[in-house]
């Protein structure tokens, strides 16, 4: 018993948790209406965009992979939406089916580089980073800002529901209870793991290693288009710009949730853990009346300071197990 | 063996037919004020991009450099505003960036840190802190002596360029001839093999990374003499445009291949789009689909190459 | 001699936790003397060479240098002392050229020095010429062939000035020629009063430059001879002579139908060339050789990590293509690879999930793992296979060598296979467990299975097999029969020493 507890207690959800509940206190003592439903679910709102992108990338990540495409392809979803719905005329629904299919196919460009020809994925989704962002820069000649969508679309991003529940939340947590279930339990999870941990070793159990990989990152694709959706419902304008820098809030979400940057560990839960960690120190910060850079530089570091402790702890427990006796060397290999 | 510089050499290659084009399609392209202006604006992104290059031939990345640049051009600003003298602002910004970089590689190769991670915490770090510490505001009312070092627009830009040459030959240079330069090749292709040969793979990690900030420091002067003023916000993207001249001009992103021309090459190659587009009458926002476009392009035939030869 | 040696050991010892690898190896090394050293593979060839080099401490015993005592020896140390040691496996930089390479060996350290190119590609030129190498010191090592970079690390050393060289097979994977050449250097070392210590498994070269030979078995020392003294048949006894067939389990049932057959198959780039077999259920195969006789190539070949060239591959008659592992364990073939760790199962996930990683699609047919079923299985298998583990959700890495094996084992025996391959299952694993694995592969023969044993344990290949292939240069050069074949005759043949009459 005694060691299932510290297995517990030194689980990274566990520090995040603690790190969470102490926001919570804090920020209750500090804030105004801070622990208000409203404001609460206004928290929610917020951190949709960036939650959906956060939990995609998490199965990116657990392959030992990375997306930073994520934030440009949500950008250019954003604007081929605007473009399809204004230009070309299509009803908003007919248009975000369109839009989920660009997604899907940006996330497909994505898999095939990295799949096909072996290339890394950081190189690969940097190259695709530009070119999204600069596709979505082009079709609006820089200036272009579509609105006036109609309401029936924005209650996406700012309805309510039961006059009390944001709209986009139920999306979320539909979105979160799938990849849930994908990661943890299906053989995709299962396998995703594998790679991350040993890509060799999971093509010789006879896992079908480069579909496994083009699926994470074309789930990426068509899930940065579902937050593009909610994105331009929320602010009601598509911009070429939208998502700027959301690829490294989400990565800093799924990472401070305890996923391992070099692949196979991480968790869901982790991911939905750190993201409320993220928001929760931006939306208290703010109603303390904190300015906004002082969240960011908080999320730096505590981004390094997590890394580092697990470091830490790494070596420590290293140092304390005696390592499984060196493999003798009977062989000439 | 068949073409050790052909990657270097097709970067070339594409670069003199854009300028050729440029030359018979639209030979206003060529007035010496336009290029000189051309060419200082890429001045500072080609020193990110021969520090980036550094870091990546040592299998590492280092993307807070945009950050690095944005604090270390406030910094000089805020300086010369004192009224402090410009050899002493300079010193001092190189130092500040150098002092960037040994934070990221100390935890890089200090404690064994993935590097991408370390340095997305440090440049959203050091930008907020940044914002927080300026509220976006520019740096005005700067003395005479630092918009180009006050000389004459022309005789400025010369000095800004002839400072970019000599740091890239030198460069250059070292990492060719020199030692050290060898042996963040060698730390870049097999670190244990490194190790084995006696070098030490951690120094010279964090040696490249304390030498990226320096070089970060230099490019944020060297840019902001530009300006009557300091744009807090510079730098924005800029750790991307060096990856992007480096991943270009042939730099392997695995480590221990490349070299500084043809970084040079891709950092012009990417620098000369927007002007282009400008002469060729195409509109000027399709530059970074260009830009991207030409990156995967790069990385894609690189992969198709690796995957014909033989092992 | 009255000169001291350059090295003397002296009844050295070393232990791996309970394996034994040296018990007091004895052994000296003259100047201008190339001492050849011998014994089967697990014979303690490795440790002793790591010794030398400072790699490993002994527990035990001492070493002289130049008549000096020496203790606590680091890699660093013994490169001053003018140790150097070529592998079988280059440490090279792949992305520099050749001339780098040997530079970077060589030069002293000091990042600020200037790198003068010049008297880098003559210094690699006269070294590359020196050992005969036929390319150009600026090609990039990693265009170059694995003998091509044998010959980089051994012009490495050679300028490194080492007075004691240690060549770890360094013929292994040379053509002839390259021999040849090799071992015109190795003389050249000699007269220039160098000190080597020689290490192949090619009888032929040693006879034909060695000066004296020491044999090693079972982490001991056998006494040195001159060379003139001893021939080949002596050696070969030396070596394996001990008595094998009382622990192994007897076989007692009859084969089968024919289940695999292998038709000329051709893969020259993985180095296997037209190799034709047949193995029948129930049958145990054995594969023998030296290492890099090409069993794993072939094995890789069968399990569709490499593509062969040529060649038709038959299932219970039936032709079968093999393009990728999946297709193989479709087809009910298995492969247990040779690098437990690396390969053969996923140290850091539990011992369920690694059981049942090859039949994903069997046991959640819906894609939905089943915990239930599956920590049920695996718990069938700890016990079926006596897998010492904490639990089934322990990691794979947290056990022992000889139970990882198992849980490798327990994961291809869970796809039912009609063919398993196993590729040297008992290396670095204890005496306990490697007897458990052989009960274990005994009953699954019994029960119908074909099972393919790759082994460079030649008394394990000796009392498990049936009919035993040997392989050498990627060729099946004789099959034995397992019941009346004996070491000698297996070490003949892998050997090559006889000729290739027994194919």
């Amino acid at each position: 018993m005694k060691i299932a507890w510290k297995q517990i207690v030194w689980r990274p959800e566990t520090l995040l948790l603690a790190v969470f509940v102490a926001e919570f206190v804090i920020f209750a003592q500090t804030g105004n209406n801070f622990t208000s439903t409203s404001n609460l679910f206004e928290i929610a709102r917020l951190s949709v965009t960036i939650g959906l992108l956060a939990l995609a990338m998490t199965p990116v990540i657990l392959t030992g992979g990375i997306d930073l495409s994520v934030g440009s392809l949500l950008g250019l979803c954003a604007v081929c939406f605007g473009k399809l719905w204004r230009d070309f005329g299509l009803p908003p629904l007919l248009a975000a089916v369109c839009t989920l299919v660009i997604g899907a196919l940006a996330g497909g460009l994505n898999a095939a580089l990295i799949t096909r020809l072996r290339l890394p994925p950081l190189i690969v989704t940097l190259g695709s980073y530009s070119l999204f962002r600069g596709l979505a820069e082009a079709l609006t000649r820089g200036v272009d800002n579509f609105t006036g969508f109609p309401a029936s679309f924005l209650f996406l991003g700012q309805g309510y529901l039961f006059g009390v529940i944001p709209a986009q939340v139920p999306i979320f947590l539909a979105a979160a209870i799938a990849i849930w279930l994908l990661v943890h339990c299906t053989v995709f999870g299962r396998s995703y793991r594998a790679i991350g941990f040993s890509p060799e070793g999971a093509r010789f159990a006879g896992l079908p290693v480069e579909s496994r990989i083009a699926s994470v990152y074309l789930l990426s694709g068509v899930m940065a288009a579902v937050a593009a959706l909610i994105y331009v419902a929320h602010v009601g304008q598509a911009k070429a710009d939208a998502g700027s820098g959301f690829e490294l809030l989400a990565v800093t979400a799924v990472v401070l949730g305890g996923t391992s940057i070099f692949g196979g560990v991480g968790t869901v839960q982790g991911t939905v853990l750190g993201l409320g960690v993220l928001a929760v120190l931006r939306n208290g910060l703010f109603m303390s009346d904190q300015p906004s850079e002082l969240a960011n530089i908080l999320t730096g570091a505590l981004l390094l300071f997590i890394l580092a402790g697990g470091v830490a702890v790494e070596k420590l427990s290293a140092l304390r197990a005696r390592r499984s006796a060196p493999v003798p060397p009977l062989s000439h290999e | 063996m068949k073409g050790r510089h052909f990657r270097e050499w097709s970067v070339a290659a594409v670069l003199g037919l854009v300028l050729a084009a440029l030359a018979v399609s639209a030979p206003d392209f060529y007035q010496p004020r336009q290029l000189a202006a051309m060419l200082t604006e890429t001045a500072p992104i080609l020193l990110l991009a021969c520090g980036m290059s550094l870091v990546i031939l040592c299998r590492q990345i280092d993307i807070s450099v945009g950050s690095q640049f944005a604090v270390c051009g406030v910094a000089a600003g805020l300086m010369a505003q004192q009224g402090t003298p410009m050899p002493v602002v300079a010193v001092v910004s190189v130092l500040s960036g150098a002092a960037f970089g040994a934070f990221n590689g100390m935890l890089v190769a200090g404690l064994g840190l993935p590097s991408i991670v370390v340095t997305l915490a440090t440049m959203v770090t050091w930008r907020e802190a940044l914002r927080w510490w300026r509220e976006g505001e520019y740096v005005r009312d700067l003395p005479t002596g630092f918009q180009w070092f006050g000389l004459s627009q022309e005789l400025g830009q010369g000095t800004l360029l002839a400072i970019a040459v000599c740091i890239f030959l030198g460069l250059a240079v070292a990492l060719r001839h020199l030692a050290g330069g060898r042996y963040i090749y060698a730390v870049g292709s097999d670190a244990e093999a490194a190790r084995l040969a006696g070098i030490n793979p951690r120094w010279i990690t964090f040696g490249v990374f304390v030498l990226m900030g320096a070089l970060a420091g230099l490019a944020a002067l060297v840019s902001a003499v530009r300006f009557p003023d300091v744009d807090p916000k510079a730098g924005t993207g800029h750790e991307l445009r060096a990856i992007a001249a480096a991943v270009v001009g042939g730099v392997a992103i695995t480590g221990g291949r490349g070299n500084l021309w043809g970084v040079l090459a891709g950092a012009l190659l990417l620098a000369i789009i927007a002007p282009a587009l400008v002469f060729w009458g195409a509109p000027p926002q399709w530059e970074r689909a260009i830009q991207g476009g030409i990156i995967l392009t790069a990385v894609a035939a690189d992969g198709w190459r690796k995957r014909k030869e033989p092992r | 001699m009255p000169e001291t040696p350059l090295l003397q050991l002296e009844r050295i010892r070393k232990s791996f936790g309970a394996v034994r690898a040296l018990r007091g190896v004895s052994f000296e090394l003259r100047a201008g003397e190339v001492h050849a050293l011998l014994g089967e593979n697990g014979a303690g060839k490795t440790t002793l060479i790591k010794v030398i080099t400072g790699a490993h401490p002994p527990d035990d015993g001492a070493m002289y240098v130049h008549g000096k005592t020496v203790h606590a020896l680091r890699p660093a140390d013994a490169h001053a002392l003018g140790i150097a040691a070529i592998y079988q496996q280059p440490a090279l930089f792949p992305d520099l050229t050749v001339a780098e390479n040997i530079a970077l060996a060589l030069e002293p350290l000091n990042p600020f020095r200037r790198v003068c190119w010049k008297t880098r590609r003559k210094r690699a030129q006269e070294l590359l010429a020196r050992v005969g190498a036929e390319f150009s010191e600026e090609t990039e090592v990693r265009a170059l062939s694995m003998p091509e970079q044998q010959l980089v690390e051994i012009a490495k050393a050679l300028g490194s000035g080492a007075r004691i060289l240690i060549m770890d097979e360094p013929t292994a994977s040379l053509t002839q020629k390259e021999v040849r050449l090799l071992l015109g250097v190795v003389r050249k070392l000699r007269i220039e009063g160098v000190g080597i210590i020689y290490i192949s498994h090619r009888l032929e070269e040693i006879f034909e430059v060695a000066d004296r030979v020491t044999v090693l078995r079972d982490g001991e020392s056998l006494g040195t001879r001159a060379l003139s003294d001893v021939n080949s048949a002596q050696l070969i006894r030396l070596m394996v002579g001990r008595d094998v067939e009382a622990i192994y389990p007897p076989a007692g049932y009859e084969p089968g139908v024919t289940m695999l057959e292998v038709e000329r198959l051709d893969a020259p780039k993985a180095g296997v060339h037209e190799v034709s077999f047949s193995v029948r259920a129930g049958e145990i195969l054995g594969f023998a050789g030296l290492v890099g006789a090409g069993r794993t190539e072939l094995a890789r070949v069968l399990f569709g990590i490499e593509p062969p060239a040529a060649g038709v591959i038959r299932l219970r008659g039936r032709p079968i293509v093999v393009r990728n592992p999946r297709d193989a364990v479709a087809h009910g073939i298995a492969y247990v690879p040779e690098d437990r760790r690396r390969h053969g199962v996923i140290l850091e996930m539990p011992v369920a999930a690694n059981a049942t990683m090859a039949i994903h699609r069997r046991l959640f047919p819906r894609g939905w793992l089943r915990r239930v079923k599956e920590e049920a299985l695996a718990r069938d298998f700890v016990r079926e296979l006596g897998i010492k583990t904490a639990s089934v959700d322990s990691p794979a890495g947290t056990l022992s060598g000889g139970n990882q094996q198992k849980v490798a084992l327990a994961r291809w025996l869970a796809t039912n296979p009609k063919v398993l391959i196993l590729d040297e299952p008992t290396q670095g694993v204890d005496i306990g467990a490697k007897a458990e694995i052989h009960r274990i592969l005994r009953t699954l023969a019994a029960e119908g299975m074909a099972i393919i044993l790759i082994s460079s344990d030649l008394p394990e290949v000796l009392g498990m097999s049936d009919r035993i292939a040997v392989m050498r240069g990627g060729r099946i050069v004789a099959t034995l029969n397992g019941a009346s074949a004996d070491a000698d005759a297996v070490m003949t043949a892998a050997l090559g020493t006889t000729g290739e009459a027994a194919a």
